[in-house]
């Protein structure tokens, strides 16, 4: 075959306009948790690079790991090709320094929280840490529900380039995030975010800044409402949500959303929003926290308020005991 | 006339300019990757050497700017100055019902292209986003749309709607469309001009078999029937497309496998057809080396294939009462010799003789029928970007 000759393509530009940057071709993430390679694939598979920040080679590996079965997971059922697979994996990087996230135009913090007053501290240092090593107007996002965005972008030079993104990682198909716009960011700033959730097909629903939001502090509510149903002996858990899924219109019933979204989670949530609006109502289950305390987090590992398999379909049979080679 | 093509899909800009006195084509070429990274263009020079231009092209716009930078530079270019290109022939997807022929481009055309944007949402928008960038870029040069769907808008509502309720037709449009018209008619012009036919009552199938796939019935030239319906995956087996499914079939795997609507389409979009078929490969050369080495399901997967492709014709012959012309094209249609053979075996009761003989060849334009055959079979290889450029000439010069 003849040899390719190869030049630059700016160099055949007939206007200036030809040579803008390309705008959101790098994207930065900050752990990658189960939340983190969520946010991390959502935006892959739309052709963006992503780097990953982790805090150790072990924790890079396994992130990558659980991404390639995820992405498995999903070609076993249809919604992606091998190739697809390969071409998103091959858009991935995970790295342990700040400084990779040098080109990035825009960075989302999704380390785990622990507890509100916890994590704030940490995040604060994260963004500090990211603000050191980005350009002036790369974008810092957190997609923690709980932490109020101002609160965090207050030590920064450049507060007015943060905003709170919440994905839906409890259906990852799901088209909307909940964009938060903090009291020192500015309009420009809004605009590009909108432009970047365009660029990975999501519609952007603008949220005022209070702990949960819109999505969590609904979900949790109804999931409490419906522990508390339980409890009291009004319905069993199958009859709740076969009432709440075929009599409302729901694609899960609430004890299906919460094994879904994962009951440590779930009472993170709350336990952050009873601290925050000293609520009762906001309150944990005891259903939940005795289920938490057995480790019976939901479909990750295979057993929370239903038994699932290895794929994270329910059992049919649901006295059949669980085989879980999972976490 | 120079008349510059261009064939905008979401992620890469194809293009091929053509000197319009002769018909040659002087340079060609295509943008990948456009608004992501990686994005480069590749120049196929005139004397066969390639050239690739590596950097960000942000959009479509840019990605024309850099078409015409390349076009116009001394170093790789054809042009001396951009006035040389004196008109742009654009190919847009879906014409829906509004169009039937070619059209010069104006706001009006606009206008009603961007109301079809729904009936392809996937191919439309980023033919309109190529028409824009040229109105930005070359404001004074006509341009126009040749639709891939426009020869196909002779078919008559027998023929084109679905035995569902009327009332969708009237709210949505949902009908049978047809895709590869510009291929078609190529086909089947060049196969009356080699053959000597005038197109008048001749009865033709034409069968463009490519990574899509599809058949049109034309009678006198106007296409009566086509394999291809509201979208493009109707009709035959294709690559990674499945073709006719029993709808019936698909709500049944949609419950059983769990899933909704936007992975239904992928399932019978990506991972059905040939591929789905044999495990092997899309591609149908890999295909035909497993069956040859004896792979059950590749040899399965060729008998359906060319089993599809025989039913469609059979019934566009009883459609039109008999065929004097059956033609191949597309690449596996100009290439793929044992299909053909076994496409055309048995036809002889609808006058179709295969020559296994003169079958015995690879794209090119000839006549494959037994020289006894009552029907003519020919190859014929498309060339839709010529027609498109011929379209374009043909309406600039009447403005």
């Amino acid at each position: 075959m003849s040899e390719i000759l190869t030049e630059k393509i700016e160099e055949f530009r007939l206007s200036e306009y030809a040579t803008q940057r390309m705008k959101f071709s790098k994207v930065g993430v900050v752990g990658c948790g189960t939340t983190g390679q969520q946010i991390t694939l959502m935006i892959a598979s739309r052709g963006i690079e992503v780097v990953f920040l982790e805090l150790n080679q072990k924790l890079i590996d396994e992130a990558f790991e659980e991404m390639g079965e995820a992405l498995d997971q999903k070609i076993n059922h249809w919604g992606l090709t091998k190739n697809d697979e390969k071409l998103i994996l091959s858009r991935i990087k995970g790295t342990l320094l700040y400084k990779d996230f040098k080109d990035c135009d825009l960075v989302i913090d999704s380390i785990l929280s622990k507890t509100r007053e916890f994590s704030k501290d940490i995040r604060q240092g994260v963004f500090k840490n990211i603000e050191e090593n980005v350009s002036k107007t790369a974008i810092i996002a957190t997609n923690s529900t709980s932490s109020v965005i101002t609160e965090l972008s207050s030590e920064l030079k450049h507060r007015e380039r943060c905003v709170s993104l919440h994905f839906s990682t409890t259906a990852p198909d799901a088209q909307i995030v909940e964009v938060v716009k903090g009291l020192y960011s500015t309009e420009e700033v809004c605009e590009n975010i909108r432009k970047f959730l365009k660029l990975i097909n999501k519609i952007p629903v603008a949220v005022e800044e209070s702990p949960g939001l819109l999505s969590v502090r609904l979900g949790v509510s109804l999931i409490s409402e419906a522990c508390d149903l339980l409890m009291e002996g009004v319905g069993t858990k199958e009859d709740i949500d076969f009432v709440m899924k075929k009599g409302l219109g729901m694609p899960l019933g609430p004890f299906e959303m919460a094994d879904k979204i994962g009951l440590e989670r779930v009472v993170r949530w709350m336990d952050d929003l009873y601290n925050e609006f000293g609520d009762r109502k906001y309150k944990p289950s005891p259903l939940i926290k005795k289920l938490v305390r057995a480790k019976h987090y939901g479909r990750k590992t295979c057993e929370g308020f239903y038994r699932y398999d290895d794929l994270g379909y329910k059992l049919k049979d649901q006295n059949q005991k669980v085989v879980c080679t999972q976490v | 006339m120079k008349i510059l093509v261009l064939n905008c899909g979401s992620s890469s800009i194809k293009f091929e300019f053509f000197n319009m006195e002769n018909e040659k084509v002087l340079s060609t070429g295509i943008v990948e990757k456009v608004g992501m990274k990686g994005s480069f263009l590749m120049l196929n020079k005139p004397n066969g050497d390639k050239v690739k231009f590596e950097g960000d092209v942000l959009d479509h716009k840019i990605g024309v700017e850099y078409i015409l930078g390349v076009l116009s530079s001394e170093k790789h270019g054809v042009l001396k100055s951009l006035d040389e290109i004196q008109a742009v022939g654009h190919r847009v997807v879906h014409g829906g019902e509004d169009f039937s022929g070619s059209v010069y481009i104006n706001d009006e055309v606009i206008e009603v292209l961007e109301k079809n944007v729904e009936l392809a949402p996937l191919h439309n928008p980023a033919n309109l986003k190529g028409i824009y960038a040229l109105q930005a870029l070359l404001p004074e040069v006509p341009q126009v749309a040749v639709f891939d769907t426009a020869f196909h808008q002779t078919m008559k509502p027998k023929a084109y709607m679905y035995g569902i309720p009327y009332s969708l037709y009237k709210k949505y449009k949902i009908r049978r469309y047809g895709f590869h018209g510009t291929s078609h008619r190529y086909v089947y012009k060049r196969a009356c001009e080699i053959l000597g036919f005038k197109n008048e009552n001749k009865k033709i199938i034409s069968c463009h078999l490519g990574n899509g796939a599809s058949v049109a019935a034309i009678i006198n030239g106007k296409s009566v029937d086509t394999s291809m319906g509201f979208t493009p995956v109707e009709g035959l087996i294709m690559g990674t497309r499945a073709g006719d499914l029993d709808i019936g079939a698909l709500t049944y795997i949609m419950r059983k496998e769990e899933i909704g609507i936007e992975t239904s389409s992928i399932l019978i979009n990506k991972f059905s057809g040939m591929l789905g078929i044999t495990g092997v490969s899309s591609d149908m050369r890999e295909i035909e080396e497993k069956a040859e080495e004896g792979h059950e399901r590749a040899k399965l997967g060729l008998e359906m294939y060319a089993y599809r492709v025989k039913k469609y014709i059979g019934s566009y012959a009883a459609a039109m009462g008999g065929v004097d012309i059956l033609i191949f094209t597309g690449g596996i249609g100009e290439n793929a010799v044992e299909l053909r053979t076994e496409i055309c075996k048995g036809l002889a009761f609808i006058g179709l003789e295969l020559d296994e003989e003169k079958n015995k060849v690879r794209g090119k334009e000839i006549i494959i029928s037994k020289n006894t055959s009552k029907s003519k079979i020919l190859i014929v290889p498309t060339n839709e970007e010529l027609v498109i450029a011929q379209d374009t000439f043909e309406i600039i010069k009447q403005i």
